[in-house]
């Protein structure tokens, strides 16, 4: 029987969970014959996330496996689903929905926190990727404050901002980031928004009519884009505040 | 369509600015608060203002030397303080406080012992002090004459310094636009006004502790704070009605995002009586210093933590505020007593050396 091989490029443009497990026996196969230097990252390449809101089931699995992935301090968040109980006042007697959003950092092509570093610690990297040099960085918490969607934090164990990378240390070794690996439902898509026969950029295109960003109105042109997203979820939340918090904060 | 919505999962962000950037922002604000207050009596040689600015000037130097402290200690990785240097990034308005800073105090000092050299040779022969200190007054004050075109040089050096401070200090919280209730014009005015009152406020009440200040003194400050408060009530009522008529999005959106906690219509009610009571005290008692002082004070500092830490529970995404509450350690209160300590400390070595009875001494 003849096997195509995929080569670790195609995979990743291709990279919903599904996609990921489909394509494992066959680049398996294809891996022992590939030199190591086929495994980097496709040059040009411009990575970014596709969420489908309706396959997530907010199971969290992703925000576990981020936490378990870059060693996130307890009470810290790179990713999370939020979750939200929505009740149709006007429909009596319907119980309550629930609605989850998962976040993350958007490595947005226009991003706040870039611009404010005043050490230029935070800088967005040519594939796209908005990082933290953490060397460089003096935790001064400007960029924290000045992420319009809350994806950065002052990472207590160092002292440094600290955020979502899309998992940079996988893209380098061609795997996914661990979010999208574990996702349960298959809710997030990852891969270059360059590739046009990448199943990120056919997805997209697909549900076109239906692709939103959060905030746009802002112009930070997000990398992170969605399906399935509420209007009413798309900027600040309006409602009651969170009945959960993390343990370090005493509750 | 009525939907209500219950956040039941998700992040809360603990405060990137901790309580040091509060008191970095009252301290340097008090300070080039003062500085202004020091130049009638000490450029424009203004009579009746001799004792005011001498007084104003040590409290633009305590709170000048202090504030940089308070602002490294916010910095999570203080030990790393000398990359701001290393790697200047001019889109960054931190970036340029970092070289705004030091001018504006390196000129402060300079214009401070310009001026108070007479004082320093007066006090080494006729202020009692022990022989070391009396050396070190002999030292700093020198022969005790002033040369007026040095003073007049560092104190337009020290102007500029203030200036770039002041603004700079406005600018990097006004450049947040995912926090609209910094991302206002209004905010850098606001920021300049509450000061000047901090610093008048706290000369009145150095002046008070220096002893029963004159009646005309006390209602100098006093005008000039009636001024101050009359400001701030109409930057006030400006952003209000920007906010409420819609005219401008960004104060109604900030408007629409506090409106409902009870916590910031408290804030928002005790900031405009507090501002009101001490307006009308000023113009109605200006013999009231001490209170009018502590109540501008006092003003000064609860504007700052109401915006800096206030708008930091603003969730940018989520609903409803995040929780705080004011940490005993070093990241909280510690971080305001030590502060203050060290204010006591820079106020105990001055004076030490030069009392507050010669500041104030009208003949010196």
């Amino acid at each position: 029987m003849k096997i195509d091989p995929i080569s670790p490029a195609d995979l990743l443009a291709s990279s919903s969970r599904r996609a990921f497990l489909r394509g494992i026996p066959v680049v398996t196969v294809g891996a022992v014959s590939l030199p190591a230097a086929a495994l980097a990252a496709p040059s040009g390449a411009h990575w970014g996330m596709l969420v489908d809101v309706r396959k997530c089931i907010g199971c969290q699995a992703c925000t576990i496996a981020c936490i378990n992935e870059n060693d996130v301090p307890e009470g810290s968040f790179r990713t999370i689903v939020s979750t939200y109980s929505v009740k149709q006042n006007d429909q009596a007697g319907q119980p309550a929905g629930t609605y989850v959003l998962p976040r993350l950092c958007n490595h947005c092509d226009n991003p706040p926190c870039v611009p404010v570093c005043p050490v230029g610690a935070t800088f967005k990297r040519a594939d796209g990727l908005v990082l933290v040099d953490g060397d460089r960085c003096v935790g001064c918490g400007y960029c924290v404050l000045a992420c319009p969607y809350d994806a950065r934090f002052i990472n207590h164990q160092t002292g440094k901002a600290d955020k979502c990378t899309f998992c940079g240390h996988r893209l380098e070794a061609g795997l996914l980031p661990a979010c999208v690996e574990t996702c349960v439902g298959g809710a997030r898509i990852f891969g270059d928004l360059n590739d046009p026969k990448g199943e990120l950029r056919l997805r997209m295109n697909a549900a076109s009519e239906q692709l939103k960003v959060l905030k746009p109105e802002l112009g930070t042109k997000p990398n992170v884009y969605y399906i399935g997203l509420d209007e009413r979820f798309q900027g600040k939340v309006e409602g009651q505040g969170a009945l959960w918090q993390s343990k370090t904060q005493g509750v | 369509m009525n939907p209500t919505i219950v956040e039941t999962v998700n992040v809360v962000r603990d405060v990137a600015w901790l309580p040091w950037a509060v008191q970095y922002f009252f301290l340097i604000g008090l300070s080039y608060g003062a500085f202004v207050v020091s130049l009638p009596g000490i450029v424009w040689r203004r009579s009746g203002w001799i004792g005011i600015s001498r007084v104003a000037l040590l409290v633009a130097l305590i709170c000048g030397l202090s504030a940089p402290v308070a602002l490294l200690a916010d910095l999570h990785q203080p030990g790393r303080s000398y990359h701001f240097y290393l790697h200047f990034t001019p889109s960054s308005w931190m970036s340029w406080g970092s070289f705004f800073i030091p001018v504006y105090v390196g000129a402060l000092m300079l214009y401070a012992w310009l001026a108070w050299r007479p004082l320093l040779a007066q006090q080494a022969l006729q202020g009692g002090l022990s022989p070391r200190l009396a050396w070190l007054c002999r030292l700093l004050g020198g022969s005790g004459s002033q040369s007026r075109g040095a003073l007049l040089v560092a104190a337009a050096l020290a102007f500029v310094g203030a200036s770039l401070v002041a603004l700079y200090t406005g600018m990097e919280v006004m450049a947040v636009r995912a926090i609209p209730l910094w991302h206002t014009p209004l905010l850098p005015l606001l920021f300049v006004v509450t000061a000047l009152a901090g610093g008048i406020g706290l000369t009145l009440l150095l002046q008070r502790l220096a002893g029963p200040p004159s009646a005309d003194d006390t209602a100098r400050l006093s005008r000039a704070l009636a001024l101050t408060q009359g400001a701030a009530l109409v930057i006030g009522v400006v952003w209000l009605l920007l906010g409420f008529s819609g005219l401008s999005p960004i104060h109604a959106q900030a408007l629409a995002q506090l409106a409902p906690s009870a916590a910031w219509k408290v804030a928002g009610l005790w900031a405009a009586g507090s501002t009101a009571l001490t307006l009308w005290l000023a113009l109605r008692h200006p013999g009231s210093g001490l209170l009018i002082g502590l109540l501008a004070v006092h003003s000064a500092w609860l504007m700052r933590w109401t915006i800096l830490i206030g708008g930091q529970q603003v969730p940018k995404t989520g609903a409803g505020f995040y929780p705080y509450q004011l940490p005993l350690g070093f990241d909280g209160l510690l971080g305001i007593v030590g502060t203050a300590g060290l204010w006591v400390f820079l106020f105990i070595a001055i004076t030490t050396l030069l009392p507050l009875t010669r500041l104030t001494r009208k003949a010196a």
